[in-house]
Order: structure tokens, then C-alpha cells, then sequence
């Protein structure tokens, strides 16, 4: 069989009917580009947490409830005080302590979103709940959310959490106090430290903080680094601690951003829909010509067997 | 329409038209034993639309998706890929002998799309805002789970649906009144000029979802096991839909055939076991080309619990591509089954795996099925398998021979005559 027929006008108008509204509609939607290395924009906020100095006061944990609307998660403590496990659909924010198995030392580490450059929650999310809003914040949209947790499956710091018993369940996560943003005001958690352990500045400003406190003290921190810096394309959240990160939660990632990784083959073919455009012309003119043999044998095979051809 | 072997006897093509069963009971004690599935399947379905998530599966943040979309919908779709896969080698690779068992593959594929969006359905957690499909502007076109969440849909009730119109239109009219002849009569030939564009949609919509189906797990990233973490996991999961679309067209021939005591057709069952064998191979070549050119290729054989288990998915697709090469194997209706079925469970396996058990999220949780999670799951499968069992009793779907239809419109016109 010879694929090399000329494709005419109208067979690739054929195809593009047989793809109905989808080409029209989808080449109107938006496409973002993903490089692999995310420049942070120039107005990125950021967040410094340094366990050197972080106390494990956890006077952040209240203001984020307080600054969120979020109710206590007395589960553990038989319904006394807020002592959530790990983030969870009651907790942005939370103050962990992390141990080392020989009791030989103790740190504590304070998770909560990372505000990704290039987040791979708001790569994947169907309708845009999720968004990378101003100043960087990664923000939730209700009416926009379909509920399908395809944001916890993306992201790579187990973040998102879904509120598994409620019936109309929403996705909680730090948004960098995105209303406190807008005010002009700090995130709560920031605000309220006492000590200085979690910071907030500019991306750019806090990086260069963080680089003049390990130049300060070489071999204080881990690896002498920022995490945050490179990890998953970059983030707006920055840490600095005295333990691997990977003991503390904090997991060994590529410098490469998610979203690219996941994108830059289907944007090549996605793009403009051209793939599937040519796609369907191709296999429209194969198509179209095999049916009309089809079509002209159809009265031999009718004559030969007394009965109608059946599609 | 018969063939010559090579001594010049004329081979009887058993299978040369759509023939409803017609000489057996509509209801069984099987199709009840099913029905009864579906019934507990989807009462709890309904019951959970007005309850939390929670309460109804063992799924939690860390395993966010539980088995009614890594199995229903990313793993069964694949066995229902018997439109795409057996419909290009009809229409586009011009295998006019496959045209025959087109209606087998397209029942079961429709069956197996609209049971696992009825999955989809009652798994997300807020429904009610999937109206956001209708309006572009809000769509995120870079992510793969809004093209699943549009293609599938649209291909299930719009493409998979026409191309299954003839076969319910034909019982209309064989079954109508002269006015409804009348007006199928008129509209058949419009039905006929519109159909190869409609195929023409119907081939290029799956090969994009069955594609974005693997592309959501790139998004994943570092928390799937390399083994099966690759960019190429969208053409590998391509690759596993033609091969299980041919494999379960196939098992599910022989096992109905067999059922309702019709004959087999050695040559069209040969000629899907031959595709199946070089699909599979084809599957193999990309998957182990890949592993080479990521260097991953010491992982495969380092025999611990992810090397072993990706052995044994090579294994059941190996064994059936090796053996189908064998002319006897794939005219034997026996040894056809039994590697049509290990192909097919080694493409579950290869669907399947990459979104639970090679998963690996960033903290330590576990997640298994709970009781009425897996009801609901049987309930989906058993609703399928009862549709399935009243459309091939109502409808011309299995194939048969022309003699066989020709009693068939006998006994209806004596039974006439009698009443």
C-alpha cells in the first residue's frame, strides 16, 4: 500500500472536520512555556527558614491558623491543643522536629508550600484552580477545581493536601498568605517569628542573605547551600539548615524544572494543536481512500451474499 | 469471499458478518450474578456522590489516586483500545478481512471508555465544577489531565457512539415498522458519507488520550521508579493500547465464540495474533531501546523487588510475541488465547504498576483498595460485562456466517407465523 498520496485541499478539511470544535476551541487556549532552568521574576517574593536559629516555639502555627480560617487539629492530643502530624486539610503550616536516630542531635524544620518557580501542581491543574498569582504565590481557585488531586500527585513535596472527609472537599495549601500579600502586609508565620528563623524579603534579596550567612560561617550548613536554589527549577521558599535535607523532608531533586520535564515533547506536538491537525489529515486521506474501495466492492459483496453490508 | 489452500479445498470463512445470538436466553444466571454486581457497584457510586471521598476509599494524600482511575480508567482503557487498534489496521493499514470483528472491538471499547468516566465521575471530589469544559478560555492547555478530561469524553460519547450507530440502527430497521424502514432507509446513505470522517476522529482523539493518559504520570517525576519513569512513557503507553486493544478483541472473540458455540475463523484470528506478536515486539523495542538510552538498563537485572517485577511484565509480553511468530500457535484457538491473555495482562501490568505500585511518594503512607472502593471497581467491570452480554444478543456484534443469519430471520418469520 503506497502512503504517499497527494493530500488535497478538501481531504485536509476532511480531517479537520472529523476533529469537530476541538481544533477550534483549544488553539484560543493559552500556552505558557516551561524552560528547564525558571528565571524567578524580578517582584518574587520569598521565605528564609534557617534551622540554626529556628527554636521550635511553632508561634507560626497558630498564625497561620488564625491568618487562614483553619480549625485546631486536636487529633492527637484527644481534643486539647493543635498538634497536627504532618501538613494535612487542617494545617498550611507546621513546625517539625527532626531527630537523629542516635539521639545525638536535634533540629527542627518548618514545611509549608515551596512556591515553586515552575510549580508542577499549577502545570497539571485541568482548569487553572491552581495559579501562579503575583509576587509568585501559588494560589487555589474553588469555582475552578474539579477536585481531581492531580496537584498531589505532581508535587514533589507532598504539599496539597485534599480534605478527604468533607463532602465538598477543598485543596488546602499554603498561598503565602496571598489576601496579607495584597495588603501590603507579611505572611503570618513571618511575622509572628520571634526569632528570626523564617524571614520574608524578596526571592532575590533573601538568596543573597542566605549566601552571606554560609560565606559567614563555611561548614555550618549543610553542603553549604541554599535548598531551594536549583531544586525542581528553583523555589520561592529557601532553606538553610545543619542537617541533609533529605533527613529533614526536604527531598534530592533535579535542577530541572517539573513542568518542563513533563511538557517539552507534547508542547513540540500540542503546539497550535499541529500534531493532531496533521495527524488527522494523514490519516483522513488513508482513511478516505480505503473507504472508497470499500465503498466500490460493497455491491459485489452485497450481490454475493443477498444481504446488506454492515458498517 | 472463500478461500483455496494450497491443494485447491475451498476454506470456509466462518466469520463473515455480524450475527446477533440468537438461540440463547436473554437473561442467565451469569448475567444475574453480574447485574447484581453493577447494582451494589453503582448504589454505592450514588451514595458516595453525597458523601466524602473518605469514607469510601483507602486513597489519602499521599496516593492521591486510588484504583477507579489508575485501574478503571488508565489501565482498563487500554483493553478497550480495540476500536483504535483493530480500526487502523482495518481502515488505515487496509486489512479488509478485520472489518468482520470491528464490532466486537467496538462495543467492548465503548463499554470499557463509558464504564471507566462513570468511574472518573464519582471520583473526583467536586463534580459539579466540570461545567469550566465548556468555556476554552479557562482550560490549562499544557495539562495532560484537562486533554483526558475533554478527548475521552468527546471520543466515548461522540466518535465510539456513531461508529457503534450502525449495529443498533440495523436492529431498528430489521425490527421497525415501514415508516421507521422508511426514514433509516433515507438516512443510511448520509450515515455512510459522514463515516470516514468520523473514523478519521475516532483514530486521532485516542491516539492522543491513550498518549496523555501515560503524559500525566510525567508530571510525577522522581516519585515513579525509574524503571518506568521515562519521557517516553506517553508513546510506551500508546504502544500497550495497541497491543491490549488487539489482545482483548481477540481474547474476547474465542471465549464468546466459544460461549455461544459459533465458529472460528482460523485466518482473522491468525492475522490479530501476527499483528499482536509485532506490536508487542514493537512495544519492547521502544521500552528496552529507551531503558539503553538512559543507561537503566543495570536496574532491570538488578533482581531486586521493582527489577523483578518489571521481568516478569517483559516476560508476559515476551513470551506471547515470541510464540504468536509461530504459525500453529496463533491458528490454534487454545495457545492463541493463552498468549493473547498473557500479552493483555502483561499490558495491565504495564499500565498499571508506574501509578501504585512503582510509586513512590515523598513520605511513607501505603495505600490498598478498601472494600467499597473495590465494589464500586467490580461494580463498573460487571456493569460493562452485562451491557456486553445484552448487546450481542440484541445486536449483530459477534461475528458469524451468512447462513447463520439467514436461519436466524427463518425462525423469526416461523415463530410470526405461530402467533
Amino acid at each position: 500500500m503506497s502512503l504517499t498520496a497527494k493530500i488535497s485541499r478538501r481531504q485536509a478539511l476532511l480531517g479537520l472536520a472529523g476533529l469537530g470544535g476541538t481544533v477550534a476551541s483549544a488553539a484560543t487556549a493559552r500556552a505558557i512555556e516551561h524552560p528547564a532552568h525558571p528565571v524567578a521574576a524580578p517582584d518574587a517574593v520569598g521565605m528564609l527558614y534557617d534551622n540554626t536559629i529556628c527554636t521550635g516555639c511553632k508561634a507560626c502555627m497558630p498564625a497561620c491558623n488564625e491568618a487562614n480560617g483553619l480549625p485546631p487539629d486536636t487529633l492527637l492530643s484527644g481534643g486539647l491543643w493543635d498538634t497536627p502530624a504532618d501538613l494535612n486539610s487542617k494545617t498550611k503550616n507546621i513546625i517539625k522536629l527532626y531527630e537523629e536516630p542516635d539521639a545525638s542531635g536535634f533540629c527542627f524544620v518548618k514545611r509549608q508550600c515551596m512556591h515553586c518557580l515552575d510549580p508542577a501542581c499549577v502545570t497539571g491543574c485541568p482548569f487553572g484552580a491552581l495559579k501562579k498569582d503575583n509576587w509568585g504565590a501559588v494560589t487555589w481557585n474553588s469555582t475552578l477545581c474539579i477536585g481531581c488531586r492531580y496537584c498531589e500527585v505532581g508535587c514533589p513535596f507532598d504539599v496539597p493536601k485534599f480534605e478527604w472527609n468533607k463532602w465538598n472537599p477543598k485543596v488546602v495549601k499554603c498561598e503565602f498568605c496571598y489576601d496579607r500579600l495584597k495588603k501590603n502586609d507579611q505572611p503570618a508565620c513571618t511575622a509572628v517569628c520571634p526569632t528570626g528563623a523564617v524571614i520574608f524579603g524578596k526571592r532575590t534579596d533573601l538568596l543573597t542573605k542566605a549566601k552571606a550567612r554560609i560565606a559567614a560561617s563555611p561548614g555550618k550548613y549543610f553542603e553549604n547551600r541554599v535548598y531551594g536554589e536549583h531544586e525542581a527549577g528553583g523555589t520561592q521558599v529557601l532553606y538553610l539548615s545543619k542537617v541533609a535535607f533529605d533527613k529533614i523532608g526536604l527531598p534530592k531533586l533535579g535542577s530541572t524544572s517539573i513542568g518542563h520535564y513533563a511538557t517539552k515533547v507534547t508542547s513540540v506536538i500540542y503546539k497550535w494543536l499541529s500534531g493532531p491537525v496533521l495527524a488527522a489529515c494523514f490519516l483522513g486521506a488513508v482513511i478516505k481512500r480505503n473507504w472508497n474501495r470499500h465503498e466500490a466492492e460493497r455491491p459485489e459483496r452485497e450481490k454475493e451474499t443477498g444481504l446488506p453490508d454492515q458498517l | 469471499m472463500n478461500a483455496h489452500d494450497a491443494t485447491g479445498t475451498i476454506l470456509v470463512n466462518h466469520w463473515q458478518r455480524g450475527v446477533p445470538v440468537y438461540r440463547e436466553p436473554v437473561v442467565t444466571r451469569t448475567l444475574i450474578f453480574f447485574a447484581g454486581f453493577a447494582a451494589i457497584g453503582l448504589t454505592l457510586a450514588l451514595v458516595r456522590f453525597f458523601s466524602p471521598l473518605g469514607r469510601f476509599s483507602g486513597m489519602n494524600d499521599a496516593y492521591a489516586w486510588g484504583i477507579w482511575k489508575t485501574f478503571n480508567v488508565m489501565t482498563l482503557t487500554a483493553l478497550g483500545s480495540g476500536p483504535l487498534a483493530v480500526g487502523m489496521t482495518a481502515w488505515v493499514f487496509n486489512r479488509q478481512r478485520l472489518h468482520v470483528v470491528m464490532r466486537t472491538a467496538l462495543v467492548s471499547g465503548f463499554l470499557f471508555y463509558a464504564t471507566g468516566l462513570v468511574a472518573l465521575g464519582f471520583d473526583v471530589g467536586r463534580a459539579w465544577n466540570f461545567w469550566n469544559i465548556l468555556l476554552p478560555w479557562r482550560w490549562n492547555a499544557e495539562s495532560a489531565m484537562l486533554e483526558i478530561s475533554f478527548c475521552m469524553p468527546v471520543y466515548c460519547f461522540m466518535f465510539l457512539a456513531f461508529e457503534n450507530l450502525p449495529l443498533v440502527l440495523e436492529r431498528f430497521y430489521y425490527t421497525g415498522n415501514d415508516a421507521s424502514k422508511a426514514f433509516l432507509l433515507r438516512w443510511a446513505p448520509v450515515l455512510r458519507r459522514i463515516y470516514p470522517f468520523m473514523l478519521t476522529g475516532a483514530y486521532v482523539l485516542p491516539l492522543m488520550h491513550q498518549s496523555s493518559l501515560g503524559g500525566l504520570l510525567l508530571l510525577a517525576g522522581e516519585k515513579i521508579h525509574p524503571l518506568w519513569q521515562t519521557p517516553f512513557l506517553p508513546l510506551l503507553y500508546l504502544l500497550a493500547a495497541g497491543f491490549c486493544g488487539l489482545g482483548f478483541v481477540t481474547v474476547l472473540l474465542l471465549m464468546a465464540c466459544l460461549r455461544y458455540s459459533r465458529p472460528l475463523d482460523d485466518q482473522i484470528l491468525g492475522e490479530l495474533g501476527n499483528l499482536l506478536s509485532c506490536v508487542c515486539f514493537l512495544f519492547l523495542a521502544v521500552q528496552y531501546g529507551d531503558l539503553i538510552r538512559r543507561g537503566q538498563l543495570g536496574t532491570v537485572f538488578a533482581l531486586d523487588k521493582m527489577s523483578l517485577l518489571f521481568l516478569c511484565q517483559t516476560a508476559l509480553i515476551l513470551i506471547p510475541a515470541i510464540a504468536l511468530r509461530n504459525r500453529t500457535v496463533r491458528e490454534t484457538p487454545r495457545s492463541l488465547l493463552r498468549m493473547a491473555s498473557l500479552a493483555c495482562l502483561g499490558g495491565l501490568f504495564y499500565r498499571f504498576i508506574p501509578t501504585t505500585i512503582a510509586f513512590f511518594p515523598a513520605r511513607n503512607a501505603t495505600y490498598f483498595p478498601s472494600a467499597p472502593e473495590l465494589l464500586m471497581t467490580l461494580g463498573y467491570i460487571s456493569l460493562g460485562v452485562v451491557a456486553f452480554g445484552l448487546a450481542v444478543k440484541y445486536f449483530a456484534v459477534l461475528p458469524g456466517e451468512v447462513k447463520d443469519w439467514n436461519y436466524m430471520f427463518k425462525l423469526v418469520r416461523q415463530r410470526r407465523a405461530e402467533t
